[in-house]
């Protein structure tokens, strides 16, 4: 065995490749990045573009039309909406609009829930029992309902809706952390930092955090998929994403009503939602195997 | 669901078996007028004719009430056949007017009796088996409610509810060849139409207004979401309401004329402002988000860049109506009678409230000029030269008449949709079922429906109060009710009716004159202890008459 071979990134990674439900996840999430950033190449069509007046027979609702199965005329992979606009294009702008808002409410919440629980492991005492009796509260709260109520409070909206989400979150991240660093606070390499007169600062964000970070990946990987769900769910209640933004959960909501009469409406962004949760919680699955040192094969 | 709901409305009605009734509310007979110091004073217009108004009720004898008006009101027994003019038990009134009852537990005097409300699942009615007229065929009645079209038809299919308001048109289609539901369509009686307030900013300038009303395509609009039968609204009132359509055609879209409007009004980049509206299928908005997206993309053209507000429905209704929307809104209305009255003076008389801000002094008088006389061609002229002024003013954008359907299970035996929108449920029978389930949009604000202003309050009490008059089930003419009969002096000024003798209240009061003059007056006099209700706005009560000590109003 190469001396390469034995990285523990290397060792992680060959890890998390040997699973199957992995490997399917990274594909979905590949496939899914791919069309986020290439949302403009691969739809013909602009978002919010209503396409009555503008291209010939475009009628309200039309169902997917794909020339390459013999449908003549424009092509609309996943047909035409109640307000006449390409399903295809939202879907695709829909997967940026959702992993943006994955990656920026999870990032939130984890930079202060990381902070809150590293504080709180490291210095104990008092400290770790207000910002630990704080999390508690937060905690209490069904996180969705919590959600909904900071959303009633600060107004509906994209952005107010990824913080109510982000902070909801951070509890989580918080006690993951703190637990991690309480593990890690008494070790030996901890105590020789200290002994070779390392501040109490350096010792935390230097030595401490960067090895209590693994949980954290994995536990912010999968929630990911959650955030995305939730920010799908309040959009869907009219929350969230504003109308005539395409987001896959305002999408569900405003046609909600067709489903019987035109399912195509419905149907392709909740296949996306669908798709992109799943990828990341395969993903957050495999990586949670790979980085846990229990489970090294 | 639905055996839960038997169980419980037969244990409820065994529970209310007997009248226990407190002595106090059972008031005897007194003969009265109405106001008490004398007539009321008439609103008179810019050109000293008197305003349509009333000016005293006096109760005559037991079965004889007499309304004194201020002008001749061509329409007035179409108006006191509006749900909002219910007639309550004097004893009752005065008992639960100010604590709230009245608009939780209605007693009237209709074919089904209150049973119970369960605050967000449903409203529980049962046959009223004292009634005076034909008694219901059901034994008991549930109104329940869901917002989505294809929840409710769902509800429909699995056989959980025997009715359902609102079918979307797409499923209207569907429905059609499906053996087990009977599709019922309702003709285009209303209108939907985008508001403002003309004293907000910047509606306050009447070029923004013109603007925003030449920025719209409506036939896009109609084409696009509203099922055959509606049509693009040439005018406010629906035209198939008579006198309803003289005057030039609404403006086409015109996006230079509406650039050029705005620039001249200050706006030449156009503006940022809202469009509020409730996510709520209504016969005249059959989808309200798509709808609203619409509008919203059609105004980004000439640079009017607008939010979409969607609120909850009677908090929109109620922020609507007292006039605190302060940007654009989406509306609609129905009508209730068929009489341009029932438009023009609701929207657009002395009474219209605040909801488009202040109205022309020339247009009020215009509408009320019209509502005073029976001359057809005068009328014509009249609502023309008022149609003009809202189109010059660009007061309101009138968009669509809509048509609408109702759906029911094809064994719902004498099903009807009433072309306006209030069905009566007395008559029909569901199947070998003894409760009859209706599924409607949303759940009513309150059960005092003088003080309502939606019909899906008005639906369910009109099942539980009854009024003077009343509409033929599935019909728009008019039937007497409580009133036996009806009648006006030839100058149309006394209006004296004859009630029907022996009806009881479900709480076992006997019908008499003092209801129906207490009813009426509890509305009127802003200043009686009677008059509290649920918003104390009595949205409908301008249609008839100004009220009586305007200043001491809820609205003011």
């Amino acid at each position: 065995m190469s001396a390469q071979a034995q990285t523990p990134f290397r060792r992680a990674l060959r890890s998390f490749l040997e699973q199957r439900t992995a490997r399917v996840g990274l594909l979905l999430l590949s496939v899914l990045v791919i069309a986020a950033l290439g949302a403009d190449v691969f739809a013909s069509y602009s978002p919010i573009d209503v396409l009555i007046d503008k291209e010939p027979g475009a009628i309200r609702l039309a169902g997917p039309c794909i020339n390459a199965l013999g449908c003549e005329g424009p092509q609309h992979i996943f047909g035409l909406d109640n307000n006449v606009r390409d399903v295809f294009a939202r879907v695709l702008h829909g997967a940026r609009l959702s992993l943006q808002v994955g990656f920026l409410t999870v990032g939130f919440a984890i930079v202060l829930g990381s902070l809150i629980g590293a504080v709180s492991g490291f210095v104990g005492g008092w400290v770790d029992n207000l910002f630990m009796r704080i999390m508690d509260v937060l905690l209490a709260f069904p996180s969705l309902l919590l959600a909904i109520a900071i959303v009633t409070v600060i107004g509906p909206g994209l952005i107010n809706t990824q913080l109510a989400i982000g902070i909801v979150a951070i509890p989580i991240y918080a006690r993951v952390m703190r637990a991690s660093v309480l593990g890690l606070r008494d070790r030996e390499f901890v105590a020789a930092s200290r002994a070779l007169g390392a501040s109490e600062a350096s010792i935390l964000f230097r030595k401490i955090l960067p090895n209590a970070l693994t949980p954290i990946i994995v536990q912010g990987t999968l929630g990911i998929g959650g955030a995305i769900l939730d920010v799908a769910a309040l959009s869907f209640l009219g929350l969230g994403a504003q109308p005539p933004t395409a987001e896959w959960g305002s999408m569900i909501g405003a046609d909600r009503n067709l489903l019987f009469s035109s399912p195509h409406v419905v149907v392709f962004p909740g296949i996306a939602i669908t798709m992109t949760v799943l990828a990341f919680n395969l993903v957050g699955d495999g990586l949670r195997d790979a980085l846990d040192p229990r489970l090294q094969r | 669901m639905r055996l839960l709901s038997v169980v419980l409305v037969g244990m409820l009605a065994v529970g209310c078996t007997g009248s226990n009734t407190p002595a106090a509310e059972l008031l005897p007979f007194s003969a009265r007028s109405y106001p008490v110091d004398g007539p009321a004073k008439c609103s008179v217009s810019e050109g000293g004719t008197p305003e349509v108004g009333l000016k005293r009720i006096t109760s005559v004898n037991e079965l004889t009430v007499k309304f004194e008006l201020c002008a001749p009101d061509i329409a007035f027994l179409e108006k006191v056949s509006l749900t909002p003019f219910q007639i309550d038990d004097s004893g009752y009134l005065q008992a639960h007017a100010q604590d709230g009852v009245l608009s939780l537990k209605p007693n009237g005097t209709g074919p089904f009796s209150f049973t119970a409300w369960e605050r967000e699942s449903q409203i529980v009615l049962a046959r009223n088996e004292n009634y005076w007229g034909d008694k219901a065929l059901a034994e008991s009645m549930i109104f329940q409610w869901q917002q989505d079209a294809a929840a409710r038809l769902i509800q429909l299919q699995a056989g959980t509810v025997d009715g359902i308001d609102n079918i979307s048109p797409d499923d209207a289609e569907i429905l059609k060849s499906d053996l087990n539901v009977q599709v019922l369509s309702r003709p285009s009686l209303s209108v939907m139409y985008m508001g403002f307030s003309n004293t907000m900013k910047p509606f306050t300038d009447v070029r923004v207004r013109q603007a925003l009303a030449m920025a719209l395509d409506r036939k896009r609009i109609v084409d696009t979401f509203y099922p055959d039968g509606s049509e693009v609204a040439t005018h406010f009132t629906p035209c198939a309401i008579p006198n309803a359509c003289g005057g030039t055609p609404w403006y086409d879209q015109d996006l230079a004329e509406a650039k050029r409007l705005l620039a001249e009004a200050g706006y030449p980049n156009g503006f940022s402002t809202t469009i509020a509206y409730r996510d709520v299928t209504r016969r005249h908005t059959p989808y309200p988000t798509d709808i609203a997206v619409e509008v919203q993309a059609q105004l980004a053209q000439i640079g009017v860049i607008a939010t979409l507000d969607l609120q909850e429905s009677t908090i929109f209704q109620d922020n609507r109506d007292s006039g605190k929307l302060t940007g654009i809104f989406l509306g609609g209305f129905g009508a209730d009678y068929v009489d341009a009255t029932n438009f023009m003076d609701y929207f657009f008389g002395p009474q219209s409230g605040p909801r488009f801000g202040v109205i022309p002094e020339a247009l009020q008088s215009l509408v009320s000029a019209a509502a005073t006389t029976g001359d057809k061609s005068k009328r014509d002229s009249l609502y023309a030269e008022a149609n003009e002024i809202i189109r010059s003013e660009a007061i309101v954008v009138p968009i669509a008449f809509s048509s609408s359907a109702v759906a029911f299970r094809s064994d719902v035996a004498n099903a009807e949709a009433s072309p306006l929108g209030n069905e009566s449920f007395a008559p029909m029978k569901p199947g070998d079922r003894s409760s009859l389930v209706f599924l409607q949009n949303v759940e009513p604000g309150g059960l005092y429906c003088a003080d309502e202003g939606d019909f899906e309050s008005y639906r369910i009490c009109s099942q539980i109060n009854e009024t003077l008059y009343g509409l033929i089930p599935g019909e728009t003419e008019l039937r007497p009710l409580l009133a036996e009969s009806c009648d006006s002096s030839k100058d149309l000024l006394t209006w004296t009716c004859t009630l029907r003798p022996n009806v009881r209240f479900h709480n076992g009061a006997t019908l008499d004159a003092s209801d129906v003059l207490d009813s009426f007056a509890a509305i009127w006099d802003c200043a009686s202890p009677l008059h509290k209700g649920r918003t104390g706005i009595f949205r409908y009560w301008g249609t008839l008459s100004p009220f009586l000590n305007e200043e001491r109003c809820a609205s003011n």
